[in-house]
């Protein structure tokens, strides 16, 4: 089979583009989720084993997290880990201060990354 | 006769009502993290230089704001079709123990399509807004307020690709730097929020403290799993250390 196939450029033109995202993305992504479906056939939703499930679920939330904290990419990474790890402390008071107010969080948040931005920028 | 029995059951029960929970979720805040973070996917497809049609297909259909990222990347690269497959499935694997844990609360055993697609509307987000909410819902509210809450989320994300795409202005970096920051702030309140015993609160902190280690020993692909599997299971037995130990001061040192 011609190399070129394999390159996005070969899937131009009408319809094509749109069988390429289906075939090469789309599917191999959907394919973790459909698999999930069939490990859970017959899981009773109150099943001890469920909690085991959230438990690495968050641990892998809390790790996804935590790259994008030390070692984010683009812009962020212009930001000194210190202001990332301080804005995200800043964050976290303020949900607390305000009684679990995750927006107000949130908004601190950034605001703080982006005054850090410009004064280390 | 039985149709007409079953038309009863959904007159009498409020779906729309919880339906309209799911959106006013959204409603509260996800709706500008997600149209924020959409905003910076819709400008990277335009760098990337495909049709906005396939933009917003991309989140549609995708639906993993990384995978997203990972696949633009790699075309504005030129890497070739399997090695983009293969780097996007890669990244997914993370969505697993998010779908399995949620999953039972929604699938229904009759109507396999419909379970996928309801599968299909998990990620990050609608696993954060709703693994809390559902277990205290009535069993007939959990799967319509589950979908109103994913439609919301996903026409946020695809508002967000759409004016990203067609604004494609550069940011100066400084607010690039607070639209990257969106996400993981979120993300970290929410599970916060979330948490609510020692096997929450040790799953969080065991994950992010053994990511870094993780990533250094798998390298990035499947670190994230790992991490989840190693650290959610440490925090499981931690879990049951504590119980076994709550029961047997209980019991006066009676206990096993």
């Amino acid at each position: 089979m011609n190399a070129e196939v394999w390159n996005f450029d070969y899937w131009s033109g009408g319809l094509w583009p749109y069988m390429a995202l289906i075939l090469f993305t789309f599917l191999p992504s959907e394919f973790w989720r459909v698999i999930s479906l069939y490990i859970v056939r017959g899981v009773d939703p109150k099943s001890e084993v469920l909690e085991w499930v959230r438990a690495v679920s968050n641990a892998l939330l809390a790790a996804v997290v935590a790259n994008i904290i030390a070692a984010p990419s683009g812009a962020l990474a212009q930001v000194p880990l210190s202001a990332r790890i301080g804005a995200m402390v800043l964050a976290l008071a303020v949900y607390l201060i305000f009684r679990r107010f995750v927006f107000g969080g949130v908004v601190s948040g950034v605001v703080a990354i982006i005054g850090a931005a410009f004064y280390f920028g | 006769m039985h149709d007409a029995g079953s038309f009863d059951v959904t007159e009498s029960f409020p779906t729309r009502k919880y339906a309209m929970d799911g959106v006013r979720v959204v409603a509260s805040g996800p709706v500008f993290y997600m149209t924020l973070t959409f905003l910076g996917i819709g400008g990277l497809a335009q760098q990337a230089d495909v049709s906005l049609g396939f933009a917003v297909a991309g989140t549609l259909l995708i639906w993993a704001g990384p995978a997203q990222v990972i696949m633009l990347a790699a075309m504005m690269n030129g890497l070739a079709l399997p090695a983009i497959a293969l780097s996007v499935s890669l990244s997914s694997v993370r969505l697993v123990p998010m779908c399995v844990s949620l999953l039972p609360w929604l699938r229904d055993p009759k109507r396999p399509w419909f379970n996928v697609y309801i599968a299909h509307h998990i990620a990050v987000t609608s696993w954060v807004e709703s693994i809390r909410r559902l277990p205290d819902m009535p069993p007939e509210g959990r799967v319509p307020y589950f979908l109103g809450l994913a439609h919301a989320l996903i026409a946020c994300a695809a508002f967000g690709t759409i004016l990203g795409y067609l604004l494609a202005v550069s940011l100066p970096p400084q607010l690039a730097a607070g639209l990257l920051f969106v996400t993981p702030v979120y993300f970290m309140l929410a599970l916060v929020r979330n948490a609510s015993d020692v096997l929450d609160w040790c799953a969080l902190g065991f994950g992010a403290a053994f990511a870094p280690i993780s990533r250094s020993i798998f390298g990035s692909g499947f670190d994230l799993l790992a991490t989840g599997l190693i650290a959610g299971t440490a925090a499981y037995l931690a879990q049951r250390y504590h119980k076994r130990r709550a029961v047997g001061s209980s019991k006066g040192g009676a206990g096993s």
